[in-house]
């Protein structure tokens, strides 16, 4: 007996390319990595533990599928005829969440009403025009990287896709990524997570760049302090649900999504508010992760574009960074210089790390300003905001 | 690259106008919910 037959996770490392081969055993190390710093919190845990262990155990476990082939029992991407995915789904261990949860964007959707149910609208309703504006400046990314992709070669699906990274939302690159470009779609998501989780670490250095400490400091004066209630939040939720829905049916399930999660929110069923966000908002996470991590099989993920991939990733979350920023100095100035630009950086709407990244940097330089619910307002309004984006990319994309 | 600059304009400039029209519902659904409550009623 050929002892290599019984250790094929290692045959197989001879008998693929030499290049997949190599990038198996980086990957390898890379997922490894992956949950060290997000252990060590460098990146973030409820993604990347998962993710690295999944991305470590499915390049290890490659095996001869038959005398020719090689490939893995954790799932299969590719597979699109009929009959091959009824097969597929007996065998592969997680094709049954990839087919029925993932590759129809249900899991996006999912922890988007998760975000929904975390997600106070009390400080949009308060200041909806300042908010508003704050997080469409926060979309420079989201839009400026469109053409800038386009001279990198992409597609118009493609560029799109990899632009909406610029909205610092996983769960909308994920969707706009399987509606626009389903071929690249591995590779655009997991470069969208993996900066994401960056984010926290990089944006207060852009915040430190761009904002003198004396700005930083600034105390919001507010004259207005009203409590909104339930019933108001609720109807906002409601309406503005319609609305969307009604302007970008390819978006619908988004919009029903997040607005759904805010509605049972505001609605106070207890129940179902545990139930979303305690089980199905981790559930989803969890299964995102390792999901993610799996479908970096070096076979899967070796794209020539990746590169173009990475580059563009960070110039569309870059360039949205400053945009939100520059809102912050627009309603600096438009407001007679009664507020922190700082909170700009929020208007990036990744929930609630920008938001907390606003009130860390001006707590650093004044211990007495809490801007917590402005940055709240204009979090929140990124994330409306940033599906807007996507339901008019989705819509308008195809048409082009 | 003019054409995609175009449809990053349009792209922005929609999501700008409906984000405005969002902004502006907001101002309207609290208007009506104070006019409910009496709120805003003039003393």
């Amino acid at each position: 007996m050929n002892i290599m037959n019984l250790f094929q996770g290692v045959a197989t490392l001879f008998y693929q390319e030499p290049l997949i081969s190599g990038a198996r055993i980086v990957l390898i190390f890379l997922g490894i990595l992956l949950v060290y710093l997000g252990k060590k919190g460098t990146l973030e845990p409820l993604v990347m533990i998962p993710m690295g262990f999944g991305m470590s155990a499915v390049n290890a476990g490659v095996l001869f599928l038959s005398a020719t082939t090689t490939g893995t029992i954790f799932m299969d991407p590719m597979v699109s005829d009929t009959n091959g995915l009824m097969n597929i789904l007996q065998i592969d261990w997680l094709q049954p969440i990839y087919t029925f949860t993932f590759s129809n964007g249900l899991i996006a959707c999912i922890v988007f009403m998760g975000i929904g149910v975390i997600s106070d609208v009390g400080s949009v309703l308060r200041f909806p025009f300042t908010s508003m504006l704050i997080a469409m400046f926060a979309e420079l990314g989201t839009v400026a990287t469109f053409p800038i992709a386009k001279l990198f070669g992409l597609t118009n699906g493609e560029a799109a896709a990899v632009s909406v990274i610029g909205t610092a939302d996983g769960p909308m690159v994920l969707y706009t990524s399987l509606m626009l470009a389903k071929d690249l779609f591995v590779p655009i998501t997991i470069v969208a997570y993996l900066y994401l989780s960056l984010t926290y670490g990089g944006y207060p250095f852009l915040v430190r760049l761009l904002i003198p400490k004396h700005l930083r400091e600034i105390v919001v004066k507010s004259t207005r302090n009203e409590n909104i209630s339930s019933a108001k939040k609720l109807a906002f939720a409601v309406v503005a649900n319609t609305i969307l829905c009604l302007l970008f049916p390819v978006a619908a399930p988004l919009f029903v999504s997040f607005f759904l999660g805010v509605a049972i929110r505001e609605s106070g069923i207890v129940k179902y508010i545990k139930l979303i966000e305690e089980v199905f908002l981790y559930g989803a996470t969890f299964f995102l992760g390792l999901m993610l991590g799996v479908l970096c099989e070096a076979s899967t993920i070796l794209n020539p574009k990746i590169l173009i991939l990475l580059v563009l990733g960070m110039i569309a979350l870059l360039l949205s960074g400053i945009g939100g920023i520059i809102g912050g100095y627009v309603v600096y100035l438009i407001s007679g210089k009664n507020f922190n630009p700082t909170i700009g950086i929020a208007g990036v709407s990744c929930v609630p790390t920008t938001a907390k990244v606003a009130q860390k940097e001006v707590h650093l330089v004044n211990k007495y300003c809490f801007i917590l619910q402005y940055a709240m307002g204009a979090n929140i309004c990124g994330v409306i905001t940033s599906a807007i984006l996507t339901g008019i990319y989705v819509t308008l994309i195809p048409m082009l | 690259m003019n054409e995609s600059i175009m449809v990053a304009l349009q792209v922005y400039g929609l999501g700008f106008v409906i984000s405005l029209v969002i902004a502006v519902l907001i101002k309207g659904i609290s208007f009506v919910f104070d006019r409910l409550s009496g709120e805003n009623k003039v003393k």
